[in-house]
């Protein structure tokens, strides 16, 4: 054993350890359990398309609807597997506190790098996919994708960080967070588009930032895009950093609580 | 040196707080001592165990480690099912500092651990007595100043309880212990000191013998 470990390296190295822990989990634990992560977004957005053509909607926003539907969703999943898999990170590795080099922080950390990582395979994956059958799925603007993804990235991540206190100090907060996160899909206009809700109540509307982030990625893809007039990236930043702010100063103040059984 | 001061602890139960289980326990462990902790079931052993481990924070108070103290030895807790013994033996070397000499440790630990292909399987699979021979071979694969030890002696069947006694006398003669057994030959065999729990406070006694009669005298009346 190393004798003088200094804290940062004991923490790159505890962070290396969760990531490769959690990846062999999430990817093998069951048969098959990688394909699961490729089928949840896929089958949500044949279902939609199904229902897009059934009303023969061709064309949202000034771009095809198949795009359109396919890039909302998967910013959106973006936004939610990180937020709910870092959510429920500190409770599902309860026992690894048995380890003193483990923090609560680190396991909601890691998990969120991790699901963000996944999350960006899969996207490559469906839009190859969807690629193929001919799609225009090859985005004008990749760095405003990217840094719309991130943006959303870093809500999940803020969102799981406070979350992940808030669930362990009063278990009922995380029900009642699972609860919301189904409305928060439709008032994110994945399924809709926001610019058809009238004034005043899209102005509510893009109270939340997930939305601003999901419009962000799709004027990413095509520039054409008619986007909501108030979009703002910086809107999106400025929460999702406020948001981190807040849920490491939690963990830095309930770091025994949270270890304590 | 382990310093253990005004350490209160009580576990959150669904219906609020639970009892006081340590009530203002006070000790300081010299280094390379053994001890012994007695005392009642339910007395609090296991919790102060743990909490001189870390693996649990105290609810009021403070525990200063000025040394490498291990975890729990033969505590399961840190395992995970669906992870083979190898996956889990090398997240642990991982979180310890061990990177680069993984495979050295991983052939110490199968070897130590006797469960030949098994190591290779998912440790939900495991057995009661395989999951105490990996989680054994776990501890001692590191070095640490003092080593904790809750009836760990007690594990697997005879033959790995005598290889585990053996290797055990020899991390006593090398490093500190704090034991909780209740088997007072054990504890007569490698403790020096002892420390006897009671009502949520801690006594401390230079000789075990004492502590054992302190025990014993409280359980006759």
């Amino acid at each position: 054993m190393e004798l003088d470990r200094s804290p940062i390296s004991i923490t790159f190295s505890v962070w290396k350890a969760l990531f490769l822990r959690e990846s062999v989990h999430r990817l093998f634990s069951s048969r098959a359990a990688w394909a699961w992560l490729l089928l949840e977004p896929m089958v949500h957005v044949a279902f939609l398309m199904f229902i897009f053509g059934v009303i023969r909607l061709r064309v949202v926003g000034g771009i095809d609807t198949a795009v359109w539907i396919m890039v909302g969703m998967l910013a959106f999943f973006m936004f939610r597997r990180t937020g709910t898999q870092a959510m429920n990170a500190v409770g599902s590795n309860q026992a690894l506190f048995t380890y003193r080099q483990v923090k609560p922080v680190d396991t909601v950390l890691s998990r969120a790098a991790l699901e963000g990582f996944l999350m960006v395979l899969v996207a490559v994956a469906l839009c190859t996919g969807a690629g193929l059958v001919g799609l225009e799925v090859i985005p004008m603007d990749p760095l405003a994708v990217l840094e719309a993804f991130f943006g959303l990235w870093l809500l999940g991540l803020g969102f799981g960080l406070v979350t992940s206190v808030a669930q362990q100090l009063v278990p009922e907060l995380g029900k009642f967070v699972s609860l919301l996160m189904t409305p928060l899909y439709f008032l994110s206009g994945v399924i809709f588009p926001i610019y058809l809700v009238p004034q005043p109540f899209r102005d509510w509307l893009l109270l939340n930032p997930v939305a601003h982030g999901l419009e962000a990625v799709r004027l990413g893809f095509a520039p054409h895009y008619q986007a909501v007039p108030e979009l703002s990236i910086g809107y999106v930043y400025v929460f999702a950093l406020t948001a981190i702010f807040f849920g490491l100063a939690l963990h830095v103040r309930f770091a025994t609580r949270l270890a304590a059984k | 040196m382990i310093v253990v001061k005004d350490v209160h602890k009580r576990y959150m139960t669904d219906k609020g707080p639970g009892k006081w289980v340590l009530q203002g326990v006070s000790l300081s462990i010299p280094a390379n001592t053994n001890v012994g902790l007695v005392g009642k079931n339910g007395s609090g052993k296991s919790t102060l165990l743990r909490l001189i481990g870390g693996v649990d924070q105290p609810t009021r108070g403070v525990v200063e480690r000025n040394c490498r103290v291990s975890w729990p030895m033969g505590f399961g807790g840190g395992l995970q099912g669906s992870l083979t013994g190898r996956q889990n033996a090398k997240f642990v070397c991982r979180i310890h500092g061990h990177e680069h000499d993984i495979p050295e440790r991983l052939v110490y630990i199968q070897e130590f651990a006797e469960i030949g292909d098994a190591f290779d399987e998912p440790i939900k699979n495991y057995s009661s007595g395989m999951r105490s021979r990996l989680q054994f071979a776990l501890s001692l694969a590191f070095d640490f100043d003092v080593y904790i030890s809750d009836e760990v002696t007690a594990a697997g069947d005879a033959a790995f309880r005598r290889k585990a006694l053996n290797a055990f006398k020899e991390l006593a003669g090398r490093a500190g212990l704090i034991m909780v057994s209740h088997g007072e030959g054990i504890l007569k065999q490698f403790c020096t000191a002892g420390i006897w729990l009671d009502n949520g406070q801690a006594h401390w006694f230079d000789d075990i013998d004492d502590a054992l009669k302190a025990y014993k005298s409280s359980q006759t009346v």
